[in-house]
Order: C-alpha cells, then structure tokens, then sequence
C-alpha cells in the first residue's frame, strides 16, 4: 500500500502514434501488390525470395508499425514514465519505411544496394528506437506483468534485428556464415512469440479490461505466462547458440522448435483461451466491431497451434506457409487491425476532447468511428484471411491474385478509416 | 475538510467518505465522469472514486485546471484518487 505523487505531462503527440498507425494500410497494400503482382509464388514455399518479401511486408509494414507506434503510445501510460527525444520516433519510422522498400525491392528482384540501403536502415532505427523507449521502460515507476511482457517483447525485437540483419547480408553481396535454416527459426521464433506474441499478451492484459470490461488474468497467472514465455524464448536461443543437433529426427531446428514450445503454448493456446473465456463473461455486454476482430484473432490463435506442429512435422511446404499465413495475417493483423479500431478513436478523443470535458459538450469516443465503418473492415480481413487459406491449399494463381485484391480493399478500408478518425472535429 | 487522502484513508470504515466506484465503466468513460466532477469542485469539496488502474494521462489534465490530485494504489492494482481544487 503507497500513496504515490507524480506530475507528468505523459502522452506523446498524435502524430507520433497515428504516423505509424497510417503506415500499417501501406503495408497490407504492399502485401497485396505483392500478391497481385507474382501469384501464387510467395504462396509455394516459406524460403523463396517472394515469400520473404510478403512475410516482411506483413511483419515489418504492419505489425511492427502497430506495435512500435503502440508502444510510443502506451509506455508513458503504463509505465508511467515519459519517452524522451520522442521526436526521434518520426526518424524511425522515416528510416523503417526506407528499410522495408529496400528489403522488398531486392527480394523481387532489384539491385543489391537496396538491401544494402535496408540493412543501413534497419541498423540505424534499432538503436533510434530502442534507447529512449528502453529508458522509459526500465525507469518508470510502475513494475507491473503488462510492463515486464513489453521488456520481453522489446528485447525479444533487439534479437530478432540482430539475426535478421546479419541474415540480410546474404542477400546484399555479402555472406551468413552459421546455419541458415537453423537461425531462420530462431528468428521467427523470437519474431512471433517474443516480439509479436508478448506485446499482443501484454497490452490485452491492459486494454481487455479497459475497453470491454472483461474480468482481467489474476497477477500470478500473468506471472506464470510470463515465466513460460520467457523460457520458450530464451532455451531455442540455448540450442541454436550451443549447436545442439543430431542427424535423423533432432534436428538443430526441431529442437529448437522443441525448446520453443513453452512459449508456443502461451501465445497461442494459454493466452487466447484465456482471454476469450474473459471476453465470455464481460460485465456490460455492449455490441461493438472492434471485439469481433480480438475475438476473430484470438480464434485463429488457437489454430496457430496444431499447424506450428503440422509445419515441423509434416514434409509438406503447404503447411509451412499456411502457419505463416495465419500467423501474421490472421492472428496478429487481425487482432491488431481491431486494436486500431479502437485505440486510435480514443487517442483522437483525448488529444482533442478529453481537455475540454466538464466545461463544454464534447463528442464521446463511440461518436468518432460508426460500427459500420469497422464491420466492412473486418468483412475484407476476414475474407482476405480465408482467401490466402484457399490460395495455400490449392495453389491457385488466381486464388492468390483475389487475395492480393482483397488485401487491397482490406487496406483502403483500413487507411480511411483511420483518416476518417484523425480528421475528426 | 480532509487535508490528505492519508487522513482519509487512516478513518474507519463508518467514518470514511464514499469513493465514487469507477471500475466497471469503459475507457475513457472514468477520466470524463473524474473531469466532469472537477469542474463542478468549490475550494473547500474534494472528490474521492476508485478507479481500476492509475490513470497516468489524468493527472496532466488536473494539473492544467488547477486541481491537486493524489492517490493511493490498493493491493489488486486499483487506485483511490481523491482531487480538490489547489490551494
């Protein structure tokens, strides 16, 4: 029990969160144009250049854009401390666009010096981003799960750029001396359930009871998440940096899939059934669209599972890129496309409003975003996500193509509604 | 009038003021009904709620308006807030 005394001016401006948070739609339209413009290439196997290049375009052009203007965004709010030379965000995301257009553009074939440009790029952001939000993470006053799951989360990033950086270098001239196959799962490892799967799991323990009224995870239940977590991140790293392999069944890389798989039943089983079991028994029952996609990506979590399994196990490289599939565009994209719905009406209403409130009348924050705006944007998502599927499994050219136009729609409906919500007055 | 929200707290049950219970409401539903009561404070009233978490992005707006704010954190990660006009 403390009474604490603070006076801060926490919150970021808007146009810190909201340039990130627009750059998400020209993710997906880049993943579409991809589509559009090779077919069912990136859909045929997880490792060719195509494929890389639409995993990026999903990983970095959107989720990473959500996640890193969230975190801007909520570090001051949940921690409690504010991120200094917050200006240099607008750096960072200048410098993951340029990083990203090169990576893409070499991958479908450019020069080698736009992956060299990427690497430059990439390089340069991590320490741009990591050092003033690493700051505030370690020195604000507040210690609590949701805080310790961004930590996670933001050291699981510096790891994954890291292996991912020295892994582009393969593709600009130069050469990645380890084994490729095996840091490649590390990194995705790292990627999905430290980086993407962490952030997801810490900011729901905040947002879920905040904005849907859902009963929150018991502390020690987060605790013991976190714990789990943390060890399926850090025992592949174990194994991949001490070499462990044998020939036949155990692998380096199904072992490392092995030691992943604490984290693995977090993220995407753990988490999800717990958080939809919290959803179930909401307080006030109140209809709104952006729940459907939490509800939606949670769902297709519980999925993710049984195909991470079918991925290593079976020879197939369908269900390899199934699981990447759904992994990025219908678990994470889709729960973060919801989040969008529904932090950025917020963020708008208090930057613009929340000042204001008791001394004039002041729109509420369900005013700023008709339903029906977010309902023909999770009809597109979801049909979209359904698409790939069939596109995957049937390794139809056409199939594919739809899917790059529905991704193309899914974008359009997801930047204006994001214009409609920052051009609020 | 309470001078801190530790003399608030220090009372027994029957004696102390009832906190406005702002817990189950959606964000930003807390931080309007908190503004809201502010605007309406005179010098000597002070304005008590529980809240479900600190509400880090409510202080500055207080502080703009001229009210103190101080709370206190309960063991479940709540937080009694009590606010009054500056002196």
């Amino acid at each position: 029990m403390k009474t604490v005394g603070l006076s801060l001016d926490q919150a970021p401006q808007l146009s810190i969160p909201a340039s990130f948070f627009l750059t998400m739609p020209v993710g997906v339209l880049l993943a579409g144009y991809i589509l559009l413009k090779t077919g069912i290439a990136p859909l045929l196997s997880p490792w060719m250049p195509h494929a890389v290049a639409l995993t990026h375009a999903g990983t970095v052009g959107v989720l990473a854009m959500g996640m890193i203007g969230a975190l801007y965004q909520m570090i001051p709010v949940v921690a409690g401390s504010p991120v200094p030379f917050t200006r240099i965000a607008h750096i960072v995301h200048l410098l993951l666009i340029t990083g990203l257009a090169g990576f893409v553009w070499r991958l479908l074939g450019g020069p080698v010096f736009a992956m060299s440009v990427s690497i430059f790029c990439f390089g340069v952001a991590l320490p741009a981003f990591l050092l003033p939000l690493g700051w505030a993470l370690l020195r604000g006053p507040t210690n609590d799960v949701t805080v310790q799951g961004m930590r996670v989360a933001v050291v699981s990033l510096v790891v994954i750029l890291l292996i991912g950086l020295f892994m582009a270098m393969g593709f600009a001239g130069g050469e990645f001396s380890a084994n490729r196959t095996l840091w490649m799962q590390v990194h995705l490892t790292l990627a999905l359930l430290g980086w993407v799967g962490g952030l997801i799991m810490a900011v729901s323990w905040q947002v879920i009871p905040m904005f849907y009224l859902a009963p929150t995870v018991s502390k020690k239940a987060k605790q013991q998440l976190l714990i789990l977590l943390l060890a399926g991140l850090v025992l592949p790293l174990i194994v991949a940096l001490t070499g462990i392999g044998f020939d036949g069944f155990f692998t380096g890389q199904r072992l490392t899939a092995i030691a992943a798989l604490p984290g693995a039943l977090v993220i995407w089983l753990l988490h999800p059934a717990l958080i939809l079991r919290g959803l179930m028994h909401r307080q006030r029952k109140r209809s709104d669209a952006s729940l459907l996609f939490w509800q939606a990506g949670l769902g297709i979590g519980l999925l993710v599972m049984p195909l991470a399994m079918a991925a290593q196990l079976l020879p197939d490289p369908r269900w390899q890129v199934l699981f990447g599939w759904l992994v990025i565009w219908g678990w994470a994209a889709t729960i973060m496309h919801g989040m969008l719905s529904r932090i950025v009406p917020f963020l708008v209403w208090f930057h613009r409003y929340s000042a204001r409130v008791g001394l004039e009348i002041v729109p509420s924050m369900r005013s700023l975003l008709p339903q029906k705006r977010i309902k023909i944007g999770l009809f597109l998502h979801l049909s979209s996500v359904l698409l790939g599927v069939l596109a995957i499994c049937f390794q139809a050219n056409w199939l594919a193509q739809l899917t790059g136009l529905f991704l193309v729609a899914t974008a359009l409906s997801m930047a204006s509604m994001l214009i409609y919500v920052l051009r609020y007055r | 009038m309470y001078s801190s929200l530790s003399e608030i707290l220090s009372l027994t049950a029957e004696k102390r003021p009832e906190f406005k219970d702002l817990r189950n409401l959606e964000a930003p539903e807390p931080m309007e009904r908190i503004l809201s009561a502010g605007a309406q404070l005179g010098p000597e009233d002070v304005y008590l709620a529980h809240l479900p978490h600190t509400p880090f992005p409510l202080f500055p707006l207080l502080e703009k308006r001229g009210l103190d704010w101080q709370i206190h954190e309960e063991e479940d990660g709540s937080v009694l807030i009590m606010i009054r006009v500056s002196s």
